[in-house]
């Protein structure tokens, strides 16, 4: 693995984590656990770094969905000119919301004729300035054409590039906690929640609260998309399944 | 270029306000399907607030609201909020069994001391959903009322119920009361089959845990 | 698809043994069997994928199935129609009549022999003699 410079607080993050779950005071004590491979650590340190990876175009048969059924299904249920309204939640470093500001761009065909407010919500501080930041390495791009790469993104040095000012200007980051009403409810409804691969990591209740939250954010007829191993039939009995072609995703009912 | 950035709604940073506790209770009993929802969600930091919960639920259609409402009692986890919840295991209606489990679940260790008594039940129907609720209990605890059930337990689909939470468990200590239920109901294929199938996984889970 | 396909059925049911047991019946008498652990992961099987029949039980965490049946026969899909058999421990009549009015085109109490299951199934697959 190549660490890049905007890999340094990814690399902290995993750091502390492993020296927390060893108990390690410092990290002298945790590296010469880890020269000693104590307890398979080696083998931890390098879990670490290589799972919940996220990059651009993640789970790209969801992104295809967004532009070939749900846009459509929800501006059929709108106002005219009312915006579409679309949240990544949690967003990390920011790769989910940029990509999906970069995939409307570059595919629907309706995407003049539209207001769309893209935001982006997570409950690390560290990755939302990340995010607002927006800058990544090679591997975060990796599913992007040399062309998107080009159109979006200016090369900071040989190994990072930056989002452009005007993408990254025209979406919103926030910190929330999913499971804090107070802290979710303020930030309106939805037309699509992209909820990825963190419900399952809450006990039962936490689960609910967070599902009932996200239902509130979501308007009626409104879809959330949840990781592509997850299902709501283990979360919350709030939602309907709503299938397509390239997903299954899960919708508040309409009125 | 279409995309758009709002700034935040006005006030976005504070949140819903503290619930005003006379406005819950009011839209509890006479609100609106979106008030009785918010009322719901507010209802958990409202105190005194179970008994207007319990007819709220003895009156609610709706299965979205309903579930607010469980949720609500699940959150107090007070041995008069789960009290509250209990009765609803009995409901004709199969969705509202069901919010009821997922509420006892959800409330955990508060909803624990009622078990014993409900494995006890006179309705078989009961027994049969007490059994799914024990299985996040400690183990050593939850294995003892388990076995309980399987040495005298007359109806074979409570026993089939407890199996199905032992083989979960996977101890070893339940081996014995598993063999002798399977002796008790030799008959009915079924219930020997699951047995079986449970025994075979608590073996299979004892021997891994000692490489 | 030839009428030599397997019949494929989906088996709903909360506890795992259950599944295995009507799994290991319906297998050996040819039939495919993919497994749902209550009504809401039944209907993303079924929104999917071909299947013949549907056995499901009633008290499920999430989605029962009763709600289940409401909700399937109410889409007006092609998979709106399959056969539903209900196997439930519940014996009561107005358990039975409930099924039936969630539109459960059959209703047997647990606990059930192998041979049952396969018999039921066969039917209500559409089986026919020799």
């Amino acid at each position: 693995m190549i660490f890049t410079e905007p890999k340094r607080y990814y690399v902290e993050r995993r750091v502390t984590e492993r020296m927390t779950a060893t108990g390690a005071s410092s990290f002298e004590l945790y590296f010469a656990r880890l020269r000693a491979d104590l307890q398979g650590e080696i083998e931890q340190f390098v879990n670490a770094f290589t799972i919940n990876e996220t990059y651009f175009y993640r789970e790209e048969h969801q992104l295809a969905c967004l532009t070939s059924e749900l846009l459509a299904a929800r501006l059929n249920a709108k106002p005219r000119g009312a915006p579409i309204r679309i949240w990544s939640v949690p967003c990390s470093t920011g790769e989910e919301p940029y990509s999906i500001a970069i995939w409307l761009l570059e595919n629907w065909p309706y995407v003049d004729e539209h207001d769309i407010e893209i935001v982006g919500s997570d409950i690390d501080t560290g990755a939302i300035a990340l995010a607002r930041g927006g800058v990544y390495g090679k591997r975060a791009l990796s599913r992007l054409s040399p062309q998107v790469v080009d159109r979006y993104f200016t090369a900071v040095d040989a190994e990072s590039w930056q989002i452009v000012s005007d993408l990254r200007d025209s979406v919103r980051f926030t910190r929330v906690n999913i499971v804090e009403r107070a802290e979710t409810q303020p930030h309106g409804q939805f037309d699509v929640i992209f909820c990825r691969n963190v419900l399952i990591y809450f006990d039962d209740l936490s689960r609910r609260t967070a599902a009932e939250n996200l239902f509130e954010n979501l308007l009626p007829g409104g879809f959330i998309c949840l990781g592509h191993t997850e299902s709501m039939s283990r979360i919350s009995p709030l939602f309907e399944v709503a299938r397509f072609a390239d997903a299954i995703v899960y919708q508040r009912p309409s009125r | 270029m279409p995309l758009i950035r709002k700034p935040p709604p006005a006030g976005a940073q504070t949140g819903p306000a503290a619930p005003d506790s006379a406005a819950v209770f009011e839209a509890l009993a006479r609100g609106t399907d979106d008030e009785r929802w918010a009322a719901a969600r507010a209802a958990a930091d409202v105190p005194g607030i179970v008994p207007a919960l319990e007819d709220a639920l003895e009156r609610e259609q709706k299965p979205v609201v309903r579930e607010a409402l469980f949720s609500a009692l699940a959150r107090i986890a007070s041995p008069q909020s789960i009290e509250a919840v209990v009765p609803f295991l009995r409901s004709d209606d199969a969705l509202v069994r069901t919010e009821a489990t997922d509420a006892l679940l959800a409330a955990k260790e508060a909803a624990w001391p009622y078990f014993a008594a409900l494995l006890r039940d006179p309705s078989v129907d009961v027994r049969i959903l007490a059994c799914g609720l024990a299985r996040d209990m400690p183990s050593d605890v939850a294995v003892k009322l388990y076995c309980d059930v399987l040495e005298s337990e007359p109806d074979v689909n409570v026993c089939a119920a407890a199996v199905e939470v032992l083989a979960e468990i996977g101890e070893t200590a339940a081996l014995p009361a598993l063999e002798r239920c399977a002796t008790r109901f030799s008959d009915t294929p079924f219930l020997v089959f699951s047995i079986q199938m449970a025994i075979d996984r608590v073996r299979s889970q004892a021997s891994g845990s000692r490489a | 698809m030839t009428n030599d396909a397997p019949k494929r059925v989906l088996v709903v049911d909360d506890a795992s043994l259950v599944r295995l047991y009507y799994r290991t019946a319906l297998e050996s008498a040819g039939f495919e069997v993919v497994e749902a652990l209550n009504g809401l992961e039944a209907l993303e099987h079924l929104l999917g994928g071909h299947f013949d029949l549907v056995i499901v039980d009633v008290n499920m965490p999430q989605m029962d199935g009763i709600s289940f049946l409401q909700t399937l026969r109410a889409k007006s899909l092609p998979v709106s129609s399959i056969p539903a058999m209900v196997i439930s421990s519940e014996a009561a009549p107005k358990r039975v009549a409930a099924a039936s009015a969630a539109g459960a085109n059959f209703y047997s109490v647990k606990p059930l022999r192998a041979e049952a299951i396969v018999q039921y199934a066969s039917l209500l697959c559409g089986a026919r003699h020799g």
